[in-house]
């Protein structure tokens, strides 16, 4: 098992590693919770302008982007009608599912609607949108095909009790993805939501199918995604150890682990190419970039600052520089751990500062989020610990609930891992697996993860 | 590689189960081998794509562009030239005035109203700026010049939806300001005045404004639903 491996063995070792489990399960579950409650808070603060940017009736009416999406096929329920009380559904669904996805409540049914809502808001009014807007979109579709709910989410916290009340001490890692649409295999508690839910979506399908008011490429996509969820779940009841139900798990790997791999490019990609075409521009070759920003109207909510800021000439320049050092160097880092994590910080750092000087809060998240699939998992489990205290200390504080705690999870690592287990037994994955990827950096694509 | 993940786990039980691709007997491991070199060629084709859509035009793009772009648009479309190649070094104000009919049956002509300092003023102090403040209007003032020439010709069917859309916009945004009056035409002027280069560059730019004014528009009845909503 070192580097010196012939590459057939190595080739054979990295298929068994991609198709064995889905890979990076802090991350996906990070950015699952980043952009879900990024979409959430965004909806929410544009709750009292809804109609101004995405209603029927607003500047951008339904007639001016029916006549712009005939042309470019986007895809957006709001355009199934143009009723008031069809608008208010469909950016209640927004809001909804990327709330219960934010939780990880049947997280692979709501990543498919927090798609659709996200999707239907946004390519509603494209021109209202900036490059936070782009990154939801893109993301939001690569989330469906993510195993994002795999820890911290109420679907790995249920799957865990349902381990537990068959007898498992342990749920094994890889035979709990904590994430079945309908339901995990676990026979010893019956599951009736997951099924309901896989029923009324169908029905909303078909319904939309028999309309005709999508595409004959998304119907294929969403047919596929509902007859493949449906497949899974009856194969886990009544044949959990057969071999299709293994296919079925290796193919989900294998998808989890494509779109995983897709994210990080496109991370990549959005640095490379805002560095790249910066270092064609004259103000960021003579280092006074950085000022020109924070004096346009647009992008300076607080205008003393930015004067503050930009005063000083070396700063301005260090600050232009840095810039564009940082955002052409970063993929290059990705083969160095340490060198990836000091500049990971910076950039959130710097995206932090974005947020406020520029006023772009939601992009400057999103952009947060993003990176945050790089970051390692130790550093992740620390966070989510962390929370979970924050949690704990909230709960007892507001109402007190003794002989409430199973104390089963006692042993078990620092058991306030994940963020939804007060019992400390919602980690579906032991800390044996993702503590031997910690120690040995240089595996693998998770490990630099 | 059997055993490889639970193997080398520390502390592990070393358990001989086998899992993901070698867990399968050999046609399921065909199947899974096929889907395994499906996803990979559909990952990178999918890459490659959108490297070609971010990348500046060149010769694989320029000879493959009609195929990028069937894949790309419109779910894929991104556009990550953010303050590049060079920040914006312009304050581009959008300026309306209307002509109202008083009660009266009188035509009454208003001043300019300055939109984008309302905007400017909103965003002021605001930690979380709306789309409605920082977007709808500079976004649709870059559509509309996007779209037109100089002589405010609109380039087809985006030409001209970008001018209804500013429209809308402008009737929205007089309409809060005069809400009582029938709007009969609206006229729109951007106000373009160079960022001052900072003071120790020693560059000195024309700080005169420049104005693009359009030619007044008639409001139509469609137009007065969005004041009216």
């Amino acid at each position: 098992m070192n580097r010196f491996d012939r590459p057939a063995a190595v080739l054979s070792r990295g298929i068994g590693k991609v198709t064995s489990a889905a890979l990076g399960p802090y991350q996906t579950a990070f950015i699952r919770i980043g952009f879900s409650a990024t979409w959430l808070f965004f909806l929410l603060r544009e709750l009292p302008n809804r109609h101004e940017l995405y209603g029927p009736d607003g500047p951008w009416s339904w007639d001016l982007a029916h006549r712009l999406i005939s042309d470019n096929e986007a895809f957006t329920a709001l355009m199934w009608s143009d009723g008031r009380f069809w608008f208010e559904c469909v950016y209640g669904l927004a809001i909804v599912s990327s709330a219960l996805l934010m939780l990880g409540w049947r997280t692979r049914a709501m990543s498919v609607l927090f798609m659709v809502g996200a999707l239907s808001v946004l390519n509603r009014s494209v021109f209202v949108g900036d490059g936070g807007d782009n990154v939801i979109h893109l993301m939001a579709m690569y989330l469906v095909l993510t195993r994002c709910g795999q820890v911290w989410s109420l679907d790995a916290r249920r799957a865990a009790r349902a381990a537990r009340a068959r007898g498992e001490r342990f749920p094994e890692p890889d035979a709990v993805p904590g994430e079945a649409p309908a339901a995990a295999p676990v026979p010893a508690v019956r599951d009736r939501i997951g099924p309901v839910l896989w029923w009324v979506l169908g029905l909303a399908l078909s319904v939309s199918t028999l309309l005709g008011v999508l595409t004959w490429g998304w119907a294929l996509i969403f047919w596929t995604i509902w007859l493949a969820h449906g497949v899974w779940w009856l194969l886990g009841r009544n044949a959990p150890d057969s071999q299709l139900r293994t296919l079925f798990d290796v193919v989900a790997n294998l998808l989890h682990n494509s779109a995983l791999l897709v994210i990080m490019v496109e991370a990549c990609l959005i640095y490379a190419t805002a560095g790249w075409y910066k270092i064609q521009g004259s103000r960021w070759q003579d280092g006074t970039a950085a000022y020109y920003p924070l004096h346009l109207d647009y992008f300076s909510p607080w205008p003393a600052l930015s004067q503050l800021l930009s005063a000083n000439g070396t700063a301005v320049l260090l600050i232009t520089y840095g810039t564009v050092i940082v955002q052409v160097a970063f993929p290059f880092t990705l083969f160095n751990r340490r060198v990836k994590n000091v500049l990971l910080a910076a950039m959130i750092f710097e995206h932090a500062m974005i947020a406020v000087l520029l006023g772009l809060p939601f992009f400057s998240l999103a952009m947060i989020v993003a990176d945050a699939v790089f970051l390692p998992t130790g550093f992740l489990r620390r966070v989510g610990g962390w929370a979970a205290r924050a949690r704990g200390g909230l709960l007892a504080r507001t109402r007190d609930v003794p002989g409430q705690r199973s104390g089963s999870g006692s042993g078990r690592g620092s058991g306030s891992d994940g963020v939804y287990g007060p019992d400390g037994s919602d980690e579906v994955h032991g800390p044996d697996d993702e503590g031997a990827e910690e120690r040995s950096p240089q595996r693998g694509f998770t490990p630099r993860a | 590689m059997d055993g490889y993940e639970q193997g080398c786990g520390a502390g592990g039980q070393p358990s001989e189960r086998r899992t993901g691709i070698a867990a399968l007997s050999p046609p399921y491991q065909v199947a899974a081998a096929l889907v395994l070199a499906l996803l990979a060629v559909a990952t990178c084709v999918h890459l490659a794509m959108v490297f070609l859509h971010v990348a500046p035009a060149n010769t694989v793009s320029k000879r493959h562009g009609a195929a990028v772009d069937e894949w790309v648009y419109p779910e894929f479309e991104q556009n990550w030239k953010l303050f590049a190649p060079n920040p914006l070094q312009q304050n581009i104000a959008v300026e309306a005035r209307a002509k109202l009919r008083t009660a009266d049956g009188k035509v009454r002509h208003t001043g300019w109203h300055g939109l984008s300092a309302q905007d400017g003023a909103a965003i002021d102090g605001n930690l979380l700026p709306s789309h409605t403040q920082q977007n709808q209007l500079r976004r649709a003032w870059d559509y509309y010049a996007s779209t037109h020439d100089t002589r405010n010709r609109p380039n087809g069917m985006r030409g001209e939806l970008s001018e209804e859309y500013l429209r809308r916009i402008v009737v929205l945004r007089i309409g809060r300001d005069e809400p009582a009056e029938d709007m009969l035409h609206v006229q729109v002027r951007s106000v373009t005045t160079n960022v001052q280069p900072p003071s120790w560059s020693g560059e000195k730019l024309d700080s005169k404004p420049v104005i693009r004014q359009l030619p007044w528009w008639t409001v139509t009845s469609q137009d007065m639903e969005v004041r009216d909503r």
